[in-house]
């Protein structure tokens, strides 16, 4: 175990007082912004699901009107997945250039979502779409609560512009700088990491949220099995996230092999655990409260819940494929390294 | 504290969760009787029959109560028009599907909106689970809950060894004496026929329900004639389908503009009309395909068919007298309107008298030049 988490396996071990402090508070706030981006992109799958199935049903007209309403629930998703992105932008970065660009440039994004809202809730106030600023559903709020989400992202976004206005040549935060992501095959990676990073807010929204609106009088073991589906998900990203990207580069070499073995044996019995629920009760998945699962209809519950049990377990996989071609640049050097006989 | 002292509670917690113990049978004689409700008969008896509101997300709540308490208001002054001052709406079924991607505000407002118009019009509602009820933001008990506890709903779903969640009765009685029995069944959501299959298939009204249903009929009394609600169409409407359109002179009216979406699989048919038609039931009505409202009467009386949709949520069709589909035209042409309209209102059955019903369609929709609104006679 020490092996493992041994404090000078870590970046943090590198840093200052003052560089571990910054470190820590846009960590909090990523966590933070984390929650927003799973609780609005549930309320964002919510909309699309209902778009899907009025276009699956051939009534365009109506998946036109439903997503024009929903016009603030979608904002808010991407202002959320924003806010998170600028604040990434603060550790992932090669050059402190680079970084200070990529945070003008998130910031202004951001600015511009949470302006378009903005700007699409009075619009559809002033064409009558919405009868009062609190005409109610989703939420009683409704938009009003939207108006004011988006205000408290202006005004993220605007501090950040000043704030990196003011700096001026300075540099905005001094901790150690992480690796560019390579080059070849940097598409893949990128979409491969979004759709893990939202299957993981999704998997926070559905953990909490399940957690409340789950049948665990009458479908204990299925909803027992998908509530730790759930959790291994968010675990598992929360893993990979704040423990592995936190290694030291040589640790992550070397430890990568042994944390994806584990990580597929979790896995792989976590899809064991959800068969087995499955078989015991063939009609659970409908009737546990599959409002956890927002696009799946009710002929299609089965293939969302195997997109949701399975990623863990793909996620392994490349871990392991990664594990071993690291472990084999490791000995490759380790033998280059061996003085000539 | 011992091992066996710490084991204890990962025993008895997981026991507590479930519902093992506590589970009642259907077919106990005492816990029958709990299933039913009793309303009073009187002639013209007026049901009517709300379906697919589906509030979700997207919804704007505000224009969908407002399109409702039209729908409301035009019943009421209808039965008022054709049968007397006196005259009123007495039981609103809501056959399913009344919310999908929902949640727990939505709902709230929805049994309000329901309580306030039961006060105003002096009516009681029945609530059945359709396939999409039980997916939205809040606790399926919760959900059951909230019509539980409303002061003019009718509902019962006890913790039983019966099939789905909305199975109950309401029976009409003269004095002593049943004189029509309402069913309220839930036809579930869906199944998968493996683990491992990828898809599910639409749920059908299951054995034990079938039994359950023959038992409290049998209650009530054999001669007593029935009318059964449900979400999700059986087999049986494909089948009289099929042999209205391989000829067979059935009276039949409405439109068909899409499948009855049941699971289309023999394996899994109900056969709940065919056991059901022998014992009394002379009708069935229910919801789920939002384009069909098609409606057909067998050769020995019982009436099977689709109630309207309610409200322009997620899908409903948009008839078109100029339309080339045949179905279509046939709809038109059973129905006799001559303009262009939504295919969205309400179904309204006045039991006429101890062996009989009228059922009518109602079709509204808002517009601005004047709401259009026409009642179908079946």
């Amino acid at each position: 175990m020490k092996k493992f988490f041994s404090k000078d396996n870590f970046i943090l071990s590198t840093f200052n007082k003052g560089q571990r402090i910054q470190s820590l508070i846009i960590s909090l706030a990523l966590i933070v912004f984390f929650v927003f981006t799973a609780y609005t992109f549930m309320n964002a799958m919510y909309a699309f699901a209902d778009c899907i199935g009025s276009i699956v049903c051939g009534s365009m007209d109506s998946a036109l009107r439903d997503a024009t309403r929903s016009l603030p629930l979608f904002l808010s998703c991407f202002m959320s997945v924003w806010a998170m992105l600028l604040l990434q932008a603060a550790f992932r970065n090669v050059s402190d250039e680079k970084r200070i660009r990529s945070l003008k440039k998130d910031a202004i994004v951001l600015l511009a979502f949470a302006g378009a809202n903005l700007v699409a809730i009075i619009a559809m106030l002033v064409m009558g779409k919405f009868h009062s600023i609190v005409e109610g559903s989703p939420s009683p709020l409704y938009p009003l609560d939207s108006i004011l989400y988006s205000l408290f992202f202006v005004a993220l976004a605007i501090f950040t512009l000043v704030y990196l206005a003011k700096l001026q040549d300075k540099i905005p935060f001094q901790v150690p700088q992480r690796g560019e992501i390579v080059r070849k095959g940097r598409g893949v990676y990128c979409v491969f990491v979004s759709f893990w990073m939202l299957i993981a807010a999704f998997s926070f929204a559905a953990f909490s949220i399940g957690l409340f609106i789950t049948d665990f009088e009458h479908y204990f073991f299925f909803a027992l099995a998908l509530t730790l589906v759930y959790l291994t998900n968010v675990l598992f990203f929360g893993f990979w996230e704040f423990y592995y990207n936190e290694l030291k580069e040589e640790k992550k070499k070397e430890l990568l092999l042994p944390l994806a073995i584990f990580g597929l044996i979790v896995a792989v019995l976590m899809v064991a655990l959800y068969m087995i629920a499955l078989a015991t009760n063939l009609d659970a998945p409908s009737n546990f409260g599959f409002g956890t699962l927002p696009i799946a209809f009710t002929a299609s519950v089965n293939m969302a819940t195997l997109v949701v049990v399975f990623t863990p377990v793909i996620v392994s996989i490349v871990a392991l494929i990664k594990g071993f071609r690291k472990r084999k640049l490791l000995k490759a050097s380790a033998e280059e390294a061996k003085p000539q006989e | 504290m011992t091992k066996k002292t710490r084991l204890l509670p990962l025993i008895v917690v997981p026991f507590c969760l479930t519902s093992c113990g506590r589970v009642s049978d259907f077919r106990n004689a005492d816990n029958l009787k709990k299933y039913v409700f009793e309303m009073e008969y009187h002639q013209n008896f007026n049901i009517l029959q709300l379906t697919d509101i589906h509030w979700n997300i997207n919804s704007s709540t505000y224009e969908s109560k407002q399109y409702m308490s039209k729908v409301l208001a035009a019943a009421d002054a209808h039965v008022k028009l054709e049968q007397g001052a006196s005259a009123k709406i007495d039981l609103v079924e809501l056959t399913g599907d009344m919310f999908m991607l929902s949640n727990s505000y939505e709902v709230t407002d929805f049994v309000k909106f329901f309580e306030k118009k039961s006060e105003e019009y002096g009516f009681k509602y029945a609530s059945i689970w359709g396939n999409h009820d039980r997916h939205g933001q809040y606790h399926p008990n919760w959900l059951a809950d909230q019509f539980r506890k409303a002061k003019n709903s009718l509902y019962y779903e006890p913790n039983d060894n019966l099939y789905g969640r909305s199975n109950f009765m309401i029976n009409l009685k003269d004095g002593t004496n049943v004189k029509w029995q309402i069913a309220n069944l839930d036809s579930g959501a869906s199944f998968s026929e493996s683990p491992l299959s990828p898809f599910r298939d639409y749920d059908y009204i299951r054995e034990d329900q079938i039994e359950w249903w023959e038992l409290e009929h049998a209650a009530a009394g054999a001669s007593v004639p029935g009318i059964a609600y449900y979400h999700i169409p059986q087999d049986e409407n494909l089948k009289l389908w099929n042999r209205v359109q391989s000829g067979e002179a059935l009276k039949n009216k409405f439109f068909k503009l899409e499948d009855f979406a049941d699971n289309g699989n023999e394996k899994y048919a109900s056969n709940f009309l065919d056991r059901a038609r022998t014992q009394g039931l002379k009708g069935a009505f229910m919801g789920h395909a939002h384009n069909v409202d098609w409606t057909v009467q067998d050769t020995d009386g019982l009436i099977v068919g689709l109630g309207v949709k309610t409200g322009i949520e997620l899908y409903y069709a948009h008839i078109d007298t100029a339309s080339t589909d045949p179905a279509m035209q046939a709809g038109l042409a059973s129905v006799g309107i001559a303009e262009n309209f939504d295919l969205i209102g309400a179904s309204l059955v006045t039991i006429t008298d101890d062996a009989n019903f009228d059922l009518e369609h109602l079709y509204l929709n808002e517009r601005a030049s004047g709401d259009f609104v026409s009642w179908v006679k079946f």
